[in-house]
């Protein structure tokens, strides 16, 4: 389609832009410039070059910050996707009481992060939680959910599969509801079992909607910041300490603006490796189907 | 200054963007009743809380040209966060309080109004140890800064019950209290001590054993071999004697956890603020008694609690105003008021004399245990680094190298390293 004149593009794309260059360009690279600078916020900013960068990729903090965020997403990715899967083909049946489990599980995805994760602190309470106590009936030893720097990230993991594993659940179910019953039909027919339809017409065909899902929860698992505030701050032993916390600490705990800028920077390229890298990987499905 | 001023414009235009999408504008100086209108930037919740704001309402029943606006900001270091934010924003209130640790970094980025030039704050009787003159190495040669809110230090708490039954006293030195805690330390059960592990709480071992954080000089030592020494205590008690819980929790979380085992019987003695020397007391189904931390080489402790600071920038009108309410915080009546009713220690001396001559601590002689260890304070030094190598650079390596068992000389050392460089 050729526009009638070469402004029209630029016309229809302004305001997007213009949204994009203010509230995402802009501020992008004023952490990069930022990220030059020694820089509280009070007194005299003092260039330091590359030093920020050197500072948190220094004694393997960056990397070590990296490794955990990375295992968290997988965690919550693989977790909330095969739950929300598994889910989906158990409850895409008709009647009440099916629609109530359905709603019953997706209610967790509407409740605000906040009262979950308080809500959740109190559960996993060491001494006195719902989980303390039937470690102590099943004469199992005590398990520090949020205090063990082993369990912690697992733990934090968990509660944010629990919440959003609803909301794959729901696109999962619709996209089982798009696939045509007549090749289920076919293949009963064909004398294929139940397995066997999954794997050769279900999945391919929820690939699409498998792919949405796991893009929303890895933006989701990146982002994590309410979950971790309330519920270890960071702990135990920075066990806990995801990007986006890390950049919150530095910059707000830590008075220091230049680390937290360098921080959100560094951020930034991880977001987009990942994001052409997920690309590059749909791209190629796409193609090998057309061919 | 120019990438300064173009950031300043910068968090200020977002700041008033905010302000004017949320309906603001320009804030009168004066209500509907022509008093001045003090904001007043406040982190105490509960019962001290509760006491603030009864000596804001008695100032107010004594004037009507001043209405403070007290509002709350969460714990120190969220409101520090948000005060920081809005004096770059010049959108800070008049009066607000701090931990001692940040008033020589904020005033060293001249923030802070000097509170000598105001009618009747030069020559306050503030406790020596409590006022800025005896809590900072050198804070008597500076511009009266910050004026003592809340004021404490660490105390150990034991549980009356426990101790009897066990025919024991409380430690007065560091053998003493890794014998203690193994002897009444019942696994399973509960445990001999417990301590929020944190830096207030290191420094206090750093003194003990013959240290200081940072030398004459102004450099970060952490205390060289005694900084080790206080670690290692703390390591062998969690992982070799089994006999203390390193509570879960950052800040303020983890001592509420030490508050409520000890509280529930699960931690034999505790250390923790003279702060709760109220709630301790008034919550514990036990005699509570309170006892000098011990000593290693010798007796130390470093003071805690908040400053009030006035912000420089606030208008004329808010600076005198903030000055006259603080003048009547500081009578004798509301130091000793504020005192009685939560544990902190009375920020002036004549407040200290009305509660002895009341027979106050006769009736509680934890609250005389706390006085007697003001003698024991280590000033902090005027260093504007010390807050950054609190928060960034210690205390997170403390709770790792607990919980994670490190090794104590390398943490230090890097550490060292760390605060060595700018921030």
């Amino acid at each position: 389609m050729k526009p009638r004149s070469s402004v029209h593009p630029w016309l229809m794309l302004g305001p997007s832009l213009a949204a994009w260059t203010l509230f995402v360009f802009v501020p992008l690279g004023l952490a990069a410039y930022e990220s030059l600078f020694a820089w509280d916020m009070l007194t005299e900013p003092v260039y330091v070059g590359g030093a920020n960068y050197a500072a948190i990729a220094e004694n393997g903090e960056l990397a070590r910050i990296l490794g955990r965020t990375l295992g968290y997403s997988v965690l919550v990715v693989s977790g909330s996707m095969t739950l929300g899967l598994g889910l989906a083909v158990l409850l895409d049946r008709p009647g009440g009481f099916f629609a109530f489990v359905r709603g019953a599980i997706f209610s967790a995805y509407v409740v605000s992060w906040v009262a979950v994760a308080l809500l959740w602190v109190l559960l996993l309470d060491p001494d006195r939680g719902v989980a303390a106590v039937v470690l102590r009936a099943l004469h199992l030893p005590r398990i520090g959910f949020l205090t063990d720097p082993h369990a912690a990230l697992v733990t934090l993991a968990g509660v944010t599969i629990w919440k959003i594993t609803g909301y794959a659940m729901v696109v999962f179910l619709a996209g089982l509801r798009a696939v045509p019953r007549s090749l289920h039909e076919a293949a009963s027919l064909d004398g294929a079992g139940a397995l066997a339809r999954f794997r050769w017409i279900t999945w391919p065909l929820l690939k699409p909607t498998a792919a949405f899902v796991g893009t929303t929860s890895l933006i989701v698992s990146f982002q994590a910041f309410d979950v971790v505030r309330i519920m270890t701050g960071g702990g135990p032993a920075r066990a806990t300490t995801l990007f986006v916390y890390a950049i919150y600490e530095q910059v707000f705990m830590n008075l220091s603006v230049g680390r937290a800028s360098a921080l959100a920077v560094v951020y930034f390229l991880v977001l987009c490796v990942l994001a052409a890298a997920q690309l590059r990987a749909w791209r190629s499905q796409t193609v090998g189907r057309r061919a | 200054v120019s990438a300064r001023l173009s950031r300043r414009a910068f968090v200020a235009g977002a700041s008033l963007a905010s302000l004017g999408a949320t309906g603001g504008c320009k804030r009168a100086l004066r209500d509907d009743h022509g008093r001045v209108r003090l904001r007043l930037w406040f982190s105490l919740g509960g019962r001290n809380r509760e006491v603030l704001l009864e000596i804001v309402r008695r100032f107010h029943a004594t004037q009507d040209d001043i209405h403070v606006e007290p509002v709350y900001q969460g714990d120190y270091f969220e409101s520090l966060a948000k005060l920081r934010t809005a004096i770059a924003a010049r959108a800070a209130p008049a009066l607000s309080h701090v931990i001692a640790e940040v008033v020589p970094y904020l005033a060293r980025a001249s923030t802070l109004e000097p509170l000598d030039g105001y009618p009747g704050m030069r020559g306050l009787p503030f406790v020596p140890a409590l006022g800025q003159a005896g809590a900072f190495r050198g804070g008597a040669e500076r511009p009266l800064y910050g004026v003592p809110l809340n004021r404490s230090t660490p105390l150990m708490y034991c549980n009356g019950e426990i101790f009897d039954r066990a025919g024991v006293r409380p430690p007065t030195t560091w053998s003493e209290l890794v014998d203690t805690a193994k002897h009444l330390t019942r696994p399973g059960e509960r445990w001999g001590h417990e301590v929020p592990i944190s830096w207030w709480f290191w420094v206090a071992m750093v003194g003990q054993a013959g240290g200081a954080v940072f030398d004459e000089q102004g450099r970060a030592t952490l205390g060289d071999e005694a900084g080790v020494k206080a670690l290692r205590l703390w390591q062998d008690l969690v992982h070799r004697d089994k006999v203390m819980r390193p509570p879960p929790g950052r800040d303020y979380d983890a001592w509420n956890v030490v508050n409520q085992d000890f509280l529930g019987g699960r931690a034999a003695f505790i250390w923790t603020s003279t702060a709760y020397i109220r709630y301790l007391e008034d919550n514990a189904r036990f005699p509570v008694v309170a006892a000098p931390l011990p000593r290693d080489v010798r007796h130390s402790v470093p003071t805690g609690g908040t400053f009030f600071v006035v912000v420089k920038q606030a208008p004329d009108a808010e600076k005198a105003a903030a000055a006259r309410f603080l003048r009547f915080f500081c009578e004798a009546e509301q130091a000793a008021f504020l005192s009685t009713r939560t544990g902190y220690l009375p920020i002036t001396t004549p407040a200290v004399d009305t509660m002895r001559a009341a027979g106050f601590f006769a009736k509680h002689p934890n609250d005389e245990v706390a006085q007697r260890q003001l003698a024991s304070v280590e000033p902090w030094p005027w260093e504007p680094n010390l807050f950054r190598v609190e928060r960034d650079i210690v205390d997170p390596r403390l709770e790792e190298a607990v919980l994670l068992d490190r090794d104590a000389r390398a943490v230090l050392s890097e550490a060292r390293a760390l605060a060595a460089r700018p921030g």
